[in-house]
């Protein structure tokens, strides 16, 4: 999956799924956890829905929500600790 | 030295003044670290050396994690640092269970030092940053005094070495706006110290702690009543203390993170957990929460990984069953909280709007109203007198006439300031903000009076205990 395609998965994902608004909208660079769209408790899923768009397990203890607060962080969060499942 | 009185307010002004007029940073930064351990040392002699070996040794592990990401070196790293924990906050809770011995007649005087569980907490925030890959470096310097930082080294906000030590190397921001900012942060502060003090002193000598002292049976209008009373002793007391250090920091241009954010307004308990001690809230989030949650892939394990936080969330106040049940009972509402929501999503809305957000914001109030008996009873058959007075309906009244009113007029005035608040647009945050200047110096004039005259009659601050 290309980089823009999986953004856009990603964002789907979100829009159905955790915030179940279709209408809502998120850009790459929305802030998702800090404006608090996203509670820490959806953000395991959003975690799990990464691993399975990049096919990359993202080990706990080296992410943060600060690291996962938009779009483009969480896949370049995904880049800098996944490791290949 | 306490941080509401007059010696205290002098000081800041002068490093403020050297601050100010030094175009040198690293001398600016001795400064701060030199007025901070002083002002450590005049609270609690003993301990200072303490601090500075904790930081000292956690910034050079810290560089070791960073060199060699091991997870293995994170946890002894972090194991040291409970380990300290451990030897001056929970092992003399242990003393209970070997009355007789005089080893453990020893262990029990161990003095806890002064904020202690906070800035272990900022340590072990800091190694597991770097196991992370942080890009924070901080130098020794600055790593000392994001550990010992006048303002937070007592009671927090607890803060991460990225948001600190990025606005230590920054100039020098304490500007006339940046004061005003912060001295208005300092007053709101102030003000609400006072209610917390005026709620312990209580009406005629009858304060909140002679009504917990209370024996025989209770109503349940004493057992509301003094929840009632605690709940908001506790929330002046350590709220207001928030905003009196993040006045401080922010007089010398500092943006340290909020800690309360008006809790007993919340919805939901979900909501009053993202709004009350938020700097603990975090961390618990980041560094228990998420990690453990992750380790499986199980709905079911996210709730027990919610409890599990909570009930480390209580034991992080202190070794008691009482509040390791305060933190599983916080984290079985919060897992409710969840499955209610669950519960719910599709189904068509009960009653307007409004009345809605009425219910919910009565039924989180009573339930953390209520969980106040496990954070302050003390003993297990105390807690038991007052839940049971609580919950089972029993007529009669024990506590004053005086105190009852005092304790209804404070939570009445509370919320009707924060409804007032509410309903005028557009004004800066802040209790007093919305008043007309004159009406604003006679407040601030009358907290002053009420804060340096009855200082006297002042208890400790009730989150320095911690």
């Amino acid at each position: 999956m290309d980089h823009s395609a999986s953004h856009a998965s990603m964002i789907e994902y979100l829009k159905t799924e955790i915030l179940r608004d279709p209408d809502a909208e998120i850009e790459p660079h929305t802030p998702l956890v800090s404006s608090g769209l996203i509670d820490s408790f959806s953000l395991i899923q959003v975690v799990q829905e990464l691993e399975k768009i990049t096919a990359l397990r993202i080990p706990a203890s080296k992410v943060a929500p600060r690291d996962l607060d938009t779009v483009s962080q969480m896949f370049a969060t995904a880049a800098r600790v996944g490791m290949p499942r | 030295m306490s941080q509401v009185s007059i010696l205290y307010a002098a000081a800041v002004l002068v490093v403020w003044m050297t601050a100010r007029v030094s175009s040198s940073r690293p001398f600016r930064l001795w400064i701060y670290l030199a007025a901070s351990w002083i002002f450590y040392f005049s609270l609690d002699a003993r301990f200072l050396p303490l601090l500075v070996l904790s930081s000292v040794f956690n910034y050079h592990y810290g560089r070791r994690i960073r060199r060699r990401p091991r997870v293995a070196l994170l946890w002894a790293g972090a194991l040291v640092n409970v380990a300290l924990l451990g030897v001056f906050k929970y092992l003399p809770a242990f003393q209970a269970l070997f009355p007789d011995s005089p080893f453990w007649q020893h262990v029990r005087q161990i003095a806890l030092p002064l904020g202690l569980s906070f800035w272990t907490f900022q340590a072990l925030s800091y190694l597991f940053d770097q196991y992370r890959g942080d890009e924070t470096r901080p130098s020794l310097g600055e790593f000392c005094l994001y550990m010992g930082f006048a303002p937070t080294v007592m009671s927090g906000p607890i803060c991460r070495v990225g948001d600190l030590v990025p606005q230590f190397r920054a100039p020098f921001a304490g500007s006339w706006e940046s004061v005003r900012e912060g001295a208005q942060g300092v007053w709101v502060g102030v003000g609400m110290i006072t209610l917390a003090r005026m709620l312990a002193a209580g009406h005629g000598g009858f304060g909140v702690a002679d009504a917990f002292a209370l024996r025989g049976p209770l109503g349940t209008a004493d057992a509301w009543v003094m929840l009632l009373g605690y709940g908001f002793q506790i929330y002046f007391d350590f709220a207001g203390y928030s905003r009196l250090v993040i006045g401080v920091a922010r007089m010398f241009g500092f943006q340290l993170p909020e800690n309360f954010d008006r809790p007993y307004l919340s919805t939901s308990v979900t909501s009053f957990w993202q709004r009350w001690h938020m700097s603990l809230s975090f961390w618990i989030r980041d560094y228990v929460f998420l990690p453990l949650a992750m380790s499986r892939r199980e709905v079911w394990w996210r709730h027990v990984s919610l409890v599990i936080s909570m009930a480390v969330f209580g034991l992080w106040h202190s070794a008691s069953w009482l509040f390791l049940l305060w933190g599983v009972y916080q984290g079985l509402m919060l897992v409710g909280h969840r499955l209610w929501q669950q519960l719910r999503r599709g189904a068509a809305p009960i009653g307007p709007r409004w009345l809605r957000s009425a219910a919910s914001w009565l039924l989180t109030f009573l339930v953390i109203i209520l969980s106040w008996t496990l954070f302050r009873a003390e003993g297990a058959s105390h807690a038991a007198g007052i839940l049971t007075a609580a919950l089972i309906p029993a007529a009669g009244l024990q506590l004053p006439g005086g105190f009852v009113l005092l304790v209804l007029g404070l939570v009445a005035g509370y919320f009707a300031s924060q409804l007032a608040v509410s309903r005028i647009p557009q004004r800066a945050p802040g209790l007093l903000s919305w008043l007309p200047m004159p009406a604003r110096f006679a407040c601030y004039a009358a907290i002053f009076y009420l804060a340096v005259f009855r200082a006297a009659e002042a208890q400790g601050f009730i989150y320095a205990q911690f």
